[in-house]
């Protein structure tokens, strides 16, 4: 079966140097698919990678980092090929992104009116005021009360929800057929965080963009998404549907990671963590990453797991994925 | 050695510039300690006033028997020899006793804080309203001329910047969990300063003084270049170039052929403070990395 | 202290804020200055009574023919320092600083002829400090690490180690004394003539600016001649500080998050460094310079006895030279007195650029 696809990432490598110039293999061939107006969760600890391959989908990495391989497809055309001049084009317009902290992704030195406007003046042929109608707009639409006058106010001057939602009206005001949503909630109040969440909902039905969820919280990913990637140490895990990961996964690593989820449901005891660490990027096992820390671990996870596809696109990289029916009964 | 100080102290020795400002200072180390050898006194004088070797007022170019010259009368070459020994001493003995009398005001205001820290920190205020040379001047002024003099007009004007230093640490040190759990456990304020703070504070001191070397050697050297610090005659490269000062004012078209009299005690004036602020920088680098540069 | 911050609440809070710091900063402003006459003061009391004497006369025909013992016991020069204080604390009120042997006329009038002077030339040089320091220290920035980055580090940390009186007497030797491009003093003679003579009107004691308004562009560009020796001294030895200043602060703000939103629109990269790295990395420069621009007034001490300019800096090394207490007494205590106010000035300015600055 095959299914519309809005941006398809293959064999994604990027890797950096740290200040001794060792190489840090932050992401290592990470491979997966967004369709059209779908949520794509993309799921894993802190440092395992999901917020660099973000990035890198826009070429945005840091100087010290460079996408060493692979291909990012939007629409067909690859990304990395691009010339910066092209990719411009793409950010903002195509493709957009929020991150984790409002209070630091806008510029504290101009209104949050300004720095809408300027979004839009560079991606649409309008005039400033029709520009600034349409910024007064979008942070009607994001809900921002009394929109014209919070134009002219500096970022300092909101609060934390409200810069988000601010970031959200910028980032959507060239309506753009993928956000890339960078643990967007994660700096927020609970109650702000379930407001985020259902406005993203709720724009994703208007707009009909594609989301990119990047984050660590499972209780965002079962509300959210549609399909999961699960990342550990800068490779993907398995791949699957919402269903498929939570009641069907394969992969011990995903298990574990559902297992760390304290449940009301659930008896205390259930409460499980992986043991171990996740392992230093400049010394990552060789084989499958997860080695030391799994409890199906043997002498085959020595060398690279392999691929294996479980149908309807549930994608498990494991050797043991034929014995490992681990997710079923308790969950 | 903790381990910190342990990288930092790597760091120090792999940065280019730390190194080359540490092998600067240990010439000039070298230089201060031969004097006797390098520049050999007439016997029987005080070998820190330079001896008179000419009788004419006319600046003599390097030559053999005066390798870089003659100002004012005097061999340059025995001045800046000589001179890296005045050097030393003004820096290093100001240093120490400003950063002493800092270290004993800033514990007092960042661990007593509230008036005693206000009152302190607005004399510090004053002290550091009028211009450190302008300051120096007027003390000197008062005091009389004699290298004893500028350096107490030194330290008089430069306490007051490892003072501040000192408080700022303490202020933040004293919010840790270690001096809470210590205050509760009815250790004494002058234990808790003496052990948890100072030795914490240590190396931003360091970093400091070792920045401060060079203003404080220039700032003396600048007041004997005015005529106000060392008394005439005297080893210091700044009343050398004091000599040079009305010939390079004499009219234009020759004043070239006189440029031993600044090139030699200049140079050793720049490389001295260059030194300093070599390794001053290089130990920031090193202990704060995050300002590298 | 100020202090930037991301968030600090109402808007209200903040002004009522500022409000409370700025009348804290005005309240303390007459206690500094008491404590600068005060230190001054005892500094001078170290002087025996007789030499203290000179700060008390306000024109030498008072001392013709007069029995100085009974001058001493006249102004109470044997009192004690706190009452004598008190009392020459009252007489500096009053604008009387005592009678200046080096400027031959009453110390208040001779430091108010020479200030125009030397404020000239610190503002003459602020313009490339400021300009050089700014701007290749971005460049620097922007090259981080590369070969450009590190040849600016050299060239800024040899001029930080050059003291002015080594350079300056370099700049004399090379552009004086070798080309003749920049002679020492404020004017040549011929210049100097005109203006003194009558037709020449007085505005502002600035020469550059009095010329331009008399209309005498010969005059004009003398005197800029004349300035140029000392202003590239100073450039040299004082921007290195906010080259370094500007270059960290441009890192970190590359660093930042809303640069990288700035990218993610779409933004020309052009664009990103100028219109939202730079604006944020120059609000700490622009207090930085301010002090730098204050410091440079007590850089001139130097460079005016160098260039042999007449300003306020070359008369208190004159008067510390010739011992004339009256002139030195009134010449720091003029120079507490700018610092403090232009410093004060700064700090206040930087809670109006930056928008979001919270006050402690």
């Amino acid at each position: 079966m095959k299914e519309p696809v809005l941006l398809e990432v293959r064999n994604l490598k990027v890797y950096f140097r740290n200040d001794e110039g060792l190489e840090l293999r932050a992401v290592d061939g990470v491979s997966f698919t967004v369709p059209p107006g779908k949520t794509v969760a993309l799921v894993g600890e802190s440092g395992c990678g999901k917020s660099v391959t973000a990035l890198a989908i826009l070429r945005l990495v840091e100087a010290n980092g460079r996408i060493a391989g692979g291909e990012v497809l939007f629409e067909g055309k690859n990304l990395l090929a691009l010339s910066e001049r092209e990719m411009q084009r793409v950010r903002g317009k195509e493709i957009a992104i929020i991150f984790q902290e409002p209070s630091a992704a806008l510029n504290p030195v101009y209104t949050v009116g300004e720095q809408i406007v300027e979004a839009i003046l560079l991606h649409q042929s309008v005039s400033r005021e029709k520009a600034r109608a349409l910024a007064e707009e979008m942070l009607h639409l994001v809900g921002i009360p009394e929109p014209r006058k919070r134009l002219n106010e500096y970022p300092h001057e909101l609060s934390g929800g409200m810069k988000q939602r601010a970031m959200i009206a910028m980032a959507l005001s060239c309506r753009p057929k993928l956000l890339i949503a960078d643990e967007p909630t994660t700096s927020l109040d609970v109650t702000i965080q379930a407001q985020i969440l259902e406005l993203l909902r709720e724009l994703q039905r208007q707009i009909g963009m594609a989301i990119l969820l990047i984050t660590h919280d499972l209780g965002i990913v079962a509300d959210m998404a549609d399909e999961v990637v699960v990342m550990y140490a800068g490779k993907v895990v398995e791949r699957g549907t919402k269903y498929d990961i939570f009641k069907r996964c394969r992969h011990p690593y995903t298990l574990g990671l559902l297992r760390s989820v304290p449940r009301l449901d659930v008896d205390e005891n259930a409460l499980a963590s992986i043991p171990g660490f996740v392992p230093d990027p400049l010394h990552f096992p060789e084989g499958c990453r997860f080695r030391g820390r799994c409890f199906l671990e043997d002498e085959t996870c020595a060398t690279e797991p392999p691929e294996v596809a479980l149908g309807d696109g549930h994608v498990v990289y494991c050797h043991h994925a034929a014995l490992s029916e681990v997710c079923h009964g308790e969950r | 050695m903790r381990e910190e100080t342990r990288k930092a102290l790597r760091r120090l020795f792999s940065n280019a510039s730390g190194v080359l400002g540490v092998v600067l200072l240990g010439l000039f180390v070298i230089v201060a300690l031969f004097a006797p050898l390098l520049a050999p006194p007439k016997p029987g004088r005080d070998p820190y006033f330079m001896p008179v070797v000419t009788w004419s007022a006319d600046p003599l170019p390097p030559s053999r028997e005066h390798p870089f010259g003659v100002a004012g009368k005097r061999d340059i070459f025995y001045g800046v020899v000589w001179g890296t020994r005045t050097a030393f001493r003004i820096g290093i003995l100001v240093t120490l006793a400003s950063t002493a009398i800092g270290l004993f005001v800033g514990s007092l205001a960042g661990y007593f804080g509230r008036i005693l820290d206000e009152i302190l920190m607005r004399v510090t205020d004053v002290f550091m309203a009028i211009p450190f040379l302008v300051a120096a001047m007027v003390l000197t002024t008062v005091l009389g001329t004699g290298l004893d003099k500028v350096m107490i007009a030194l330290i008089v004007f430069s306490w007051m910047y490892p003072a501040r230093l000192i408080r700022g640490n303490i202020l933040q040190v004293k919010e840790e969990q270690f001096i809470l759990a210590a205050k509760s456990l009815g250790v004494s304020d002058t234990l808790i300063i003496l052990r948890h703070v100072l030795p914490n504070a240590i190396f931003p001191v360091l970093i400091q003084a070792s920045m401060r070397m060079g203003s404080l050697v220039i700032t003396a050297a600048a007041l004997s270049f005015l005529g106000l610090g060392a008394p005439q005659g005297y080893a210091d490269w700044g009343a050398l170039l004091n000599y040079a000062r009305n010939w390079m004012l004499g009219g234009y078209g020759a004043t070239f052929k006189y440029w031993y009299m600044i090139a030699f005690p200049g140079g050793a004036m720049v490389l001295f403070v260059l030194a300093w602020n070599l390794l001053g920088d290089a130990l920031r680098d090193a202990f704060d990395p995050r300002l590298r540069w | 202290m100020l202090e930037p911050h991301g968030d600090c609440g109402p808007h209200g809070a903040w002004f009522a804020l500022m409000i409370f710091y700025i009348l804290r900063r005005l309240l303390f402003l007459p206690l500094t200055l008491f404590g600068i006459s005060l230190l001054i003061f005892l500094m001078i009391g170290f002087l025996g009574p007789y030499q203290r004497l000179a700060t008390f006369i306000n024109s030498p025909e008072r001392l013709k023919g007069a029995d100085v013992d009974k001058l001493v016991e006249l102004y109470g020069l044997n009192d004690p320092l706190i009452i004598q204080y008190g009392r020459w604390l009252k007489n500096v009120l009053r604008g009387n600083l005592g009678w200046s042997y080096v400027g031959k006329e009453p110390v208040l009038s001779a430091i108010l002829k020479r200030f125009p002077y030397t404020l000239e030339l610190t503002l003459f040089a602020a313009i490339p400090i400021i300009f050089l320091g700014t701007s290749l220290g971005v460049l620097a920035a922007l090259n981080h690490n590369k070969p450009l980055d590190h040849g600016l580090r050299i060239f800024a940390v040899v001029g930080w180690s050059f003291p002015d009186f080594v350079f300056g007497l370099f700049v004399l030797m090379i552009f004086y004394g070798t080309l003749g491009w920049f002679p020492p003093g404020n004017l040549s003679v011929w210049a100097e003539e005109i203006v003194k003579s009558p037709h020449f009107r007085n505005f502002t004691g600035m020469l550059t600016l009095d010329a331009l308004l008399n209309g005498r562009f010969d005059v004009f560009l003398d005197a800029l001649r004349h300035l140029a020796g000392p202003v590239l001294t100073l450039t040299y030895v004082e921007f290195a500080f906010l080259l370094r200043i500007t270059r960290s602060s441009m890192l970190e703000v590359l660093r930042k998050e809303y640069v990288r939103t700035a990218r993610a629109k779409g933004l020309d990269e052009r664009v990103v460094i100028h219109k939202h790295a730079k604006r944020n990395a120059l609000i700490p420069v622009a207090t930085v310079s301010g002090q730098t621009v204050i410091g440079l007034l007590a850089g001139t001490v130097i460079v005016e006895t160098i260039f042999n300019r007449t300003g306020l800096g070359s008369f208190i090394a004159l008067a510390s030279q010739q011992l004339d207490y009256a002139s030195i007494m009134g010449g720091s205590l003029f120079f507490g007195l700018i610092l403090v106010i232009g410093n004060l000035c700064v700090d206040l300015s930087y809670a109006l650029i930056d928008p979001r600055v919270r006050l402690e």
